[in-house]
């Protein structure tokens, strides 16, 4: 392997700017693509025939029925066990990020705290998992 | 068929015609010139070659192929063409549009149909520029009570944060468009706008089945992001860095997917998944909920999601590559250059002008971004080939999948990493390197 990837990383004080900044071509681009694509549509606006303003072609699709009702509903959300256990299992899979990046640079002993917290995490996420799945309480 | 319109007249047509032609010359040149003269006196102009570039001089080269050369050169180690053409904007979506015309002859072959023949003679090529005018002659019609300003803005939005996307990942060594330290943790970012988008489009067009097909949507990406975060782990341990470049540089020996495959297995279910392919189209399954989120977008809006989910697909069948298959490494195949082009040009045409300056692009450049592209196609035509073998899966089977097999396997692949770094196999020091 190389030895630059494995060069240990300090602390350096870089500038908030500088950091910033290598990230602005992400953002250039996703203005490039709004320019250069967002045009069309009002092109096919003013190329496209507008005619015969009828209620019924304004109407939501509801496959050839006449709409009933208001499409935003309340809706009998299922499997919400599974958006309650995302918002915590997402974010710790970005904190071992943190870890992953710099295990190189740490003492191995500095590993066997991330087991235990990998254990304590994956336990509690297969207890909700095992929730999840007793269909009758969700 | 169109016909022209009863009262139509020749002499009419090129009255209107010459008028349009004098409105705009008037306008340019009272108008328009003034403000270009006026941001050229704020703009720092360039110093090429020892020369500063002022317009006149800009337009003496243009003029002269020969010199016109270095203006290209220096265009090109521009942000705004990185951007714009190649490893941005221009690049990918000419590998998307290349993507839908295999696509559709690939499932075809697979299906014994023979797909696009007609239009463009051969094979149908021109197929797609076909469908794009006809989308763009198609009136837009939104529904009555759809939340308007939310409703335009979704497919806009959809194709500039697959652009977003695809800005982030390297095709050849210093190719790239942004190149952040923390890249991968941009990438996870910009994929988690996704649902988002789909969500909001969904609830803004006011009809029961874009809800619906919201709502999986929503719930499909959550169930596979953690799988796709988690699945990646083990080759930050392993690689010591999240910059996407210093992790297709540190394949140069072995490529990933040789210590991981079942991190590569995962990880390739999952740009499935989160593409909303078959067997993982539940938020747009055509024989169920009609188009899924999709159902009330017509004409154009409807082209600009096909746009981006395609530049979303070449984007995860890149980082697929760079994470897995090394990326932009290879053997050199790509032919050296003579030397005499170098140093003295060639000869174009028969006034024999010479170009100095040329070739453009090194050849260091030209291999990776061959390998890249290969590799990238296969990897494409990998994710384009069980739309023609597999039926569409349940949604608590997807469910089922994602939250308790995928995420066990990366949780398995973590260790494997770790394994291989303590065992000494891999890593500083280890036994391969």
């Amino acid at each position: 392997m190389h030895r630059f990837l494995y060069s240990p990383i300090g602390l350096l004080a870089t500038l908030v700017g500088e950091a910033a900044s290598s990230f602005s071509p992400v953002l250039l681009l996703f203005l490039f693509a709004v320019v250069a694509t967002g045009p069309t549509l009002i092109l096919s606006r003013m190329i496209a025939p507008r005619r015969t303003p009828s209620p019924v072609k304004f109407l939501q699709m509801e496959s050839g029925q006449v709409p009933k009702g208001e499409g935003r509903t309340h809706f009998m959300m299922q499997y919400y066990s599974f958006v309650l256990m995302f918002v915590v299992f997402d974010v710790m899979s970005i904190f071992l990020y943190a870890w992953g990046s710099s295990i190189l640079n740490l003492p191995k002993t500095a590993t066997l705290p991330i087991i235990a917290f990998l254990a304590i995490m994956f336990a509690a996420f297969a207890f909700a998992l095992y929730q999840a799945g007793r269909k009758n309480i969700w | 068929m169109s016909t022209i319109a009863p009262e139509f007249r020749l002499s009419r047509f090129i009255a209107s015609l010459t008028d349009i032609i004098f409105w705009v010359l008037l306008i340019f040149s009272l108008v328009g010139l003034p403000i270009v003269f006026i941001v050229l006196f704020y703009i720092k102009l360039p110093v090429i070659n020892g020369q500063l570039m002022t317009p006149y001089l800009a337009m003496t080269w243009m003029a002269d192929p020969s010199r016109s050369i270095p203006i290209i050169k220096s265009f090109m180690h521009t942000t705004i063409f990185r951007v714009a053409v190649f490893p941005g904007f221009g690049f990918a979506a000419l590998l998307a549009a290349a993507t839908i015309y295999v696509e559709r002859k690939f499932l075809a072959k697979i299906q014994l149909r023979v797909g696009p023949l007609y239009c463009g003679k051969i094979e149908g090529i021109l197929q797609l520029m076909g469908d794009g005018f006809k989308l763009m002659s198609k009136e837009i019609i939104i529904p009555a009570k759809a939340d308007k300003p939310i409703f335009w803005i979704g497919p806009v939005l959809f194709v500039g944060t697959a652009g977003a996307f695809v800005s982030l990942i390297p095709v050849a060594p210093g190719w790239v468009v942004a190149n952040p330290s923390v890249g991968l943790l941009a990438v996870f970012a910009t994929i988690g706008f996704f649902p988002i988008i789909a969500v909001l489009s969904a609830w803004s067009a006011n009809s029961k089945w874009t809800f619906i097909g919201g709502l999986r949507a929503l719930h499909q990406m959550i169930a596979f992001e953690i799988p796709l975060i988690l699945s990646l782990l083990g080759i930050v341990i392993l690689s010591g860095t999240l910059n996407l470049s210093q992790i297709v540089q540190s394949q140069e020996h072995y490529w990933w997917i040789t210590f991981m495959p079942l991190s590569a297995v995962v990880f390739f279910i999952t740009i499935i998944a989160e593409l909303e392919r078959i067997p993982f189209d539940l938020p747009e399954a055509e024989s169920e909920i009609v188009a899924g989120w999709l159902t009330e977008f017509s004409g154009m809006m409807y082209g600009l999601i096909q746009l981006g989910t395609y530049l979303k697909l070449y984007a995860f069948a890149g980082l697929f590559t760079v994470l897995f298959l090394g990326g932009w490494q290879g053997p050199s195949i790509w032919p050296p250059f003579p030397q005499e082009i170098i140093t003295q040009g060639i000869t174009i045409g028969p006034v024999t002008a010479k170009f100095p300056g040329l070739p453009l692009f090194d050849q260091e450049m030209l291999n990776g971004t061959l390998w890249f592209v290969i590799k990238t196609v296969g990897v494409i035509l990998l994710i384009l080939l069980p739309r023609g073998v597999f039926p569409r899966v349940r949604i608590d089977m997807i469910l089922h999948t994602g939250w308790y097999k995928l995420i066990g396997l990366a949780f398995i692949n973590i260790f494997i990493a770790l394994g291989l770094l303590y065992a000494g196999v891999l890593g500083p020091g280890g036994l391969l390197h």
